[in-house]
């Protein structure tokens, strides 16, 4: 197996690795911090996530665009209270402005007891749909344009079930025409014992063979389920054929771990095993983010938990079928594993985990969410939310108090997207008993205001057919000797899921040329691309089109 | 200040008194640093004489290995790029650092101007092979010396049409969102057309029917190529790849998060307040004129000449003159990207009003009262080879998504002054240089071709009464 480093990361990671560096690179941190200024009630997002023990969990949200323009929306757990809808009216690097829009075609009930929200395109119509995870019974919402859903779980013969449902992830199976879903479930309360050692199954939904519309009637257990609060599905090992990751919750499981499942086309999932080299790891498993940090084309994950974050990377010296993970999170400074402000140094409890760059250095980034559980006295009780900033070396720097995020809330769901398309990436939190957080990205303050960071690329990819929005697609953006990978992907975090434009940060180049590995295993030629823009890539295209956002 | 030493492979670094500042016999570049930092606001005449004479000291001045010249663990790539296991040379003819000075090679007839073909340098991109040891082109383009005078105007047309067009982008964008439709519309800019755009009611630009300009687009004026924003871009870029002295605002740590990114001893080795003094000297250079040395036949047959280019077609792309509405040169200026000092990076840029300067005021007006910039040239790329006419497509290597045969306009200003000729300098009369033009520039060659010889000559005598002021 070979993996391929970036130049500029070659050597510390070898080192690191190697142990021959110390874990976390000395000096100040000298690139950009971004001032996040939190504007949540000024731009009109009101919602509060909330309830008793079952929404201790969950608080998620959902980031997509509903009618059109492109400019990404918000759907927003409340647990107890309803969940509620927002329609983005920012304009280009304006102020953050959100109004809220009925779900109107959707029975109070159902607006309730929603953990987290998800948006995939389920039907490959041109209206994207949002998945609700709920304690109780799961609902897929379709969309109809405009910032309107219809329930659409009959129509679909989806049986949302009656499971504590906490995680979902979506993947485009070969020659299928419709999605595969994963649901993740946490304690079976109806068991016996409950809540300790009574975690429910998780599920797979698999589309049925050849049907003209979405038919999910056939449901596949994936057990043993160990109290799951996060998945994915991940091409872990870059063969094209994605796996199931799963959070795991040692809170309530017994003989549990993280479990990674092995999803072959058209055959019944299977649980990696020793066998195959997978190390049990066990963890309050909360939320997972993919990146590809070192460029060499197989994901680090980060997973969040109570104490340390794990940043696992594939043992470069294991086969390529054998998911044989290290932690790499002490050596390169992403612990994140208690309050980083403030005297109280128990542990944290870390949730909604991603990737990003936010300060368009072309170094991949990392924000955490955290927040203790309610009133756990063994940890933190204010707990920050982290923005570990990526440095050149490989490492990450904790800035979250210098970029203003650190406030005491109780974080859970998140979500890192570009709301003003500006090109500097703003971050929306979902806070157990409080207001939602938003921060608008400023940019990197100075004596006189504010200066833009880098430079960055959004990119924003149309298959052909079916999956029209490429999920499972790797977008490659290479820049001098510099390759940046992403994945469109949904899935992960906690409770929270995104589609639209894909960000790269590209530092101090003014252009990119990108390549598209789209779902089907096509590679695109490469496609040029100035910097500081919004491009649209078709498949089969060989230029991109350029978007531009509503202006003031 | 801190010098480096390198003893035995061993680098040391450490900070002295300043006590070789000033002296006569100093092996340091004595107006480095002296620019404390970024001018802003508007410089009176004493203030940008003061200025650009800083910048003039830095453009002559030949950087020492005390000055920070050299960049043994970068190559000479646009982005801050670390040569990995390979030392680079001192001094490499071709692949860089290739001189000492930027007078080195812009030279002729005086510092700022042209070069010849002795100062051809080798443009690759620096990234994976930017060591190169060969003028095989497979590795890098052999490019001319281009001058410099009247770059302040070149600039400052630039960014006017720049505004302009994107201005009709937007305008076409926000028109195709009110009226539900697409919309299409002429990037007319100064005279000068580059195509057509159509903008759809969703927010998409289609550029199928683009000319001539980057699709962001950008005009940008400088390089034979077009592919230079600014001064301050290209002179960022060239102080690292001739002669390793590397400018903080691209290759500091804010963007390396390093302080000595080619790992030679020193430290940010040109502050932006260094950069800015060569930006102002290089925007002040005065423009080139029109001069015969009273020589009376010659008048004459430059006066017919003239006549003759505009009627042989060659007008068509070497445009007499642009309108500029403004003669204030802000800097940095606002079109550049991160990694380049920008007027989004500053609380306030400096202007450098080219009013002020004795030479502007030699440049006519319209009826507009707008300043005709008499540069020969329409600030935008063409296809310069055909089937038949093909030799200005002697390079391999496509240049930051510009394809092979395509070059931006070549002002003729100063062309009289500035012999050899083509891009790669290789060209020793006029004449062969015309002859070269094939694609958007065969008619007007072939106008040429089919001319008189007392045609030919007169139209030469015209071109070689574009000179630069000595």
């Amino acid at each position: 197996m070979t993996h391929h480093f970036p130049t500029t990361l070659l050597t510390a990671w070898t080192l690191v690795l190697a142990g021959v560096l110390p874990a976390v690179a000395v000096g100040p941190f000298a690139a950009d911090v971004p001032d996040m200024l939190e504007q949540a009630e000024a731009a009109g997002l009101e919602q509060v996530y909330d309830g008793p023990w079952e929404y201790f969990v969950g608080g998620g949200a959902a980031s997509f665009d509903c009618n059109g323009d492109r400019m990404p929306d918000l759907l927003i757990a409340g647990g107890e209270n309803p969940a509620k809808l927002f329609v983005n009216r920012s304009k280009a690097g304006g102020a953050l402005a959100f109004a809220q829009l009925d779900l109107a075609n959707l029975p109070d009930k159902d607006k309730t007891r929603v953990l987290g929200a998800y948006p995939v395109n389920i039907d490959n119509d041109a209206f994207m749909d949002v998945v609700l995870l709920r304690l109780g019974a799961n609902i897929i919402l379709k969309g109809q344009g405009e910032c309107k859903f219809e329930k659409a779980n009959d129509s679909f013969s989806f049986d949302g079930g009656k499971a504590w449902t906490t995680g979902f992830s979506a993947i485009w199976e070969p020659d299928q025409s419709f999605p595969t879903l994963a649901f993740g479930n946490y304690v079976d309360r109806s068991m016996p014992g409950s809540p300790w050692g009574t975690c429910h199954d998780n599920v797979l939904a698999r589309p049925a063979v050849n049907a003209d519309k979405p038919d999910y009637s056939n449901l596949t257990a994936l057990s043993p389920g160990f109290c799951s609060l996060s998945l994915m599905f991940t091409d872990w090992n870059n063969s094209g054929e994605p796996a199931l990751r799963i959070a795991n919750d040692r809170q309530y499981y017994r003989g549990g771990q993280e479990q990674l499942w092995q999803v072959p086309p058209g055959k019944a999932p299977r649980e990696y095993s020793t066998r195959d080299g997978w190390r049990q790891v066990v963890i309050w498993g909360m939320g997972i983010a993919e990146a590809d940090l070192n460029g060499d084309g197989m994901p680090e994950y980060a997973l969040t938990s109570m104490g340390d974050t794990k940043l696992q990377s594939l043992d470069p010296e294991a086969d390529e079928d054998q998911p044989i993970y290290r932690d790499i999170a002490f050596e390169l400074g992403a612990t994140a594993h208690r309050p980083y402000i403030g005297d109280d140094i128990k542990p944290s409890t870390g949730w909604h985990s991603q990737f990003a760059d936010v300060n368009n250095d072309a170094v991949t980034d990392l924000f955490i969410a955290k927040g203790n559980v309610e009133a756990m006295t063994d940890f933190a009780k204010d707990d920050p939310d982290n923005l570990l900033l990526g440095r050149r070396d490989g490492t990450f720097s904790e800035q979250g108090d210098a970029a203003g995020i650190a406030l005491p809330t109780k974080g859970r769901g998140a979500v890192v997207e570009d709301f003003n398309a500006d090109g500097m990436m703003d971050l929306l939190v979902v806070n157990r008993s409080q207001n939602v957080s938003l921060f608008r990205n400023l940019g990197a303050r100075t004596d006189w205001g504010h200066r833009p960071t880098g430079n960055w690329i959004k990119i924003e990819l149309q298959g052909e057919g079916a999956n029209p929005s490429a999920i499972g697609a790797k977008i490659q953006v290479k820049t001098g000797n510099l390759t940046q990978n992403r994945t469109v992907e949904i899935g992960g975090g906690h409770a929270s899921g995104q589609n639209g434009f894909v960000h790269v940060g590209l530092g101090v180049a003014e252009r990119a040329a990108i390549r598209i590995k789209w779902p089907n295993g096509d590679w695109s030629q490469s496609i040029r691309a100035f910097a500081n823009n919004h491009v649209v890539i078709r498949q089969g295209a060989t230029t991109p089109i350029y978007w531009f956002p509503p202006e003031e | 200040m801190r010098i480096g030493f390198i003893t035995a492979g061993l680098v040391l670094v450490c900070s002295i008194p300043a006590i070789a500042q000033d002296r006569p016999w100093q092996e340091t570049t004595s107006a480095l640093g002296r620019t404390a930092e970024q001018p802003n606001g508007v410089l009176s005449k004493e203030a940008l004489q003061a200025l650009t004479e800083i910048g003039n000291e830095l453009f002559d001045a030949r950087f020492t290995s005390l000055d920070g010249a050299g960049r043994p663990r970068a190559t000479q790539a646009i982005i801050p790029t670390k040569s990995g296991n390979r030392t680079v040379a001192g001094f490499a003819r071709t692949s860089g650092p290739d001189s000492n000075a930027c007078s080195s090679c812009h030279n002729d007839p005086v510092s700022g101007g042209a070069g010849d073909f002795v100062t051809n340098v080798f443009v690759g991109e620096g990234f994976s092979e930017f060591d190169f040891d060969s003028a095989d082109p497979q590795f890098s383009n052999e490019r001319g010396t281009n001058h410099l005078f009247g770059a302040g105007l070149i600039e400052l047309l630039a960014r006017e049409m720049t505004q302009e067009l994107q201005g009709l982008r937007a305008a076409a964008v926000r028109s195709a969102r009110e009226a539900g439709q697409d919309t299409r519309v002429a990037l007319d800019t100064k005279g000068v057309n580059f195509g057509w755009i159509t903008a759809t009611p969703d927010g998409f630009v289609l550029l199928e029917e683009l000319d001539g300009i980057d699709t962001d687009l950008v005009i940008r004026p400088f390089s034979q190529k077009g592919v230079m924003t600014s001064l301050r871009q290209f002179t960022v870029n060239a102080m690292n790849h001739h002669h390793g002295m590397q400018a903080q605002e691209r290759f500091g740590s804010r963007w390396t998060d390093e302080t000595d990114f080619d790992e030679d001893g020193y430290a940010d080795e040109m502050s932006e307040g260094d950069i800015a003094a060569l930006v102002a000297w290089q925007a002040t250079l005065p423009a080139p004129v029109r001069d015969t040395r009273d020589n009376p036949d010659w008048q004459k047959a430059a006066e017919a000449g003239e006549e003759l280019f505009g009627a042989m077609g060659c007008g068509g792309c070497h445009m007499q003159a642009l309108p500029l509405r403004s003669l204030a040169f802000a800097d940095p200026g606002p079109f550049d990207s991160a990694g380049t000092l920008n007027a989004l990076q500053v609380a306030e840029a400096a202007i450098y009003d080219l009013a002020l300067l004795d030479w502007s005021r030699s440049l006519s007006r319209n009826e507009k009262g707008e300043f005709m910039v008499p540069l020969y040239g329409d600030l935008k790329r063409h296809n310069m080879t055909d089937s038949e006419v093909d030799a200005f497509g002697n390079e391999l290597l496509s240049q930051r998504f510009v394809d092979r045969t395509i070059f931006a306009t070549t002002e003729l200003w100063g062309i009289g002054s500035t012999a050899p000729y083509g891009h790669r300098n290789d060209m020793t009369t006029l004449d062969e240089v015309i002859r070269a033009h094939g694609g958007s520039g065969r008619n007007a060659r072939d106008a040429y071709v089919a001319a008189t010889s007392d045609e030919q000559s007169q139209l030469i005598a015209f071109l070689k009464s574009l000179v630069i002021v000595q």
